[in-house]
């Protein structure tokens, strides 16, 4: 469990994510509003039949990463609070692999800053998950995260 | 006598399919100090000439933070070659 300044909670967990307590987590009296996403694991994939998924990550970066997903909700949106969960290792069909939760105290920012944050983890957060088919397994297709150019003046950050 | 060469010591971690055809998870490398990201990769490269054709769809990290392919390397430091991520 990390909480932050704000309340937060971003975890990357190994057990099932227990969404009633996440939902309580965001939800308190000043807020009008929760809005989240239920990302969980699809039955098929390019008209395969699947068995299950495996995510890794790599889980240093990956929590660093959601952190600074839910520092710019705050930034970007007029928001309450956020979780921020996504599960590793074998998933069956039908669990929830990712589950994000967002009170506000109106509606709108709520659902800008769900939708921000799904879109955000998908792009940017080093997580990767391996389909199991009936007759093998492939890494899925993902989407490569923007990295600094190179440039002759590019210096590591201190 | 020659002087000692000038070596780093880095360690690089693979994820997804990299990971399966490097066949590590996790090495140690010792490397010239004056080296970047890109001719770490490429001494992988050398090893496992399969892995150019990903070249193009890899992200470089540099202590937990994305980095250019031209980024320095340091003593101490941990670089990550990631695929494309599939979170979610």
């Amino acid at each position: 469990m990390t909480p932050s300044a704000h309340d937060d909670l971003y975890q990357l967990l190994r057990d099932p994510i227990d969404i009633a307590a996440l939902v309580s987590h965001v939800r308190a009296p000043g807020d009008g509003a929760i809005v989240t996403f239920d990302g969980f694991v699809r039955d098929h994939s390019h008209g395969r039949r699947t068995l299950y998924l495996d995510y890794e990550a790599y889980e240093s970066m990956a929590l660093a990463k959601i952190h600074e997903i839910g520092a710019t909700l705050h930034e970007k949106f007029p928001i309450h609070r956020a979780a921020i969960v996504h599960r590793l290792g074998r998933l069956q069909i039908g669990e929830t692999s990712v589950f994000i939760a967002v009170s506000a105290p109106h509606r709108p920012a709520a659902f800008d800053a769900c939708r921000y944050a799904i879109d955000t983890l998908k792009r940017t957060v080093p997580i990767w998950k391996k389909e199991y088919f009936e007759d093998g397994a492939v890494w899925a297709d993902g989407e490569l995260p923007p990295a600094p150019a190179a440039t002759p003046a590019a210096k590591p950050a201190s | 006598m020659l002087p000692a060469a000038q070596t780093i010591r880095v360690k690089v971690l693979f994820f997804g399919r990299l990971k399966d055809l490097v066949g590590l998870r996790e090495d140690c490398i010792d490397f010239s100090t004056d080296a970047t990201v890109e001719q770490l990769f490429g001494a992988y490269v050398h090893r496992i000439p399969e892995l150019a054709k990903y070249r193009s769809s890899v992200v470089a990290s540099r202590n937990q933070e994305f980095a250019a392919w031209n980024t320095p390397l340091h003593a101490g430091d941990e670089i990550a070659f990631l695929p494309p991520v599939s979170g979610g």
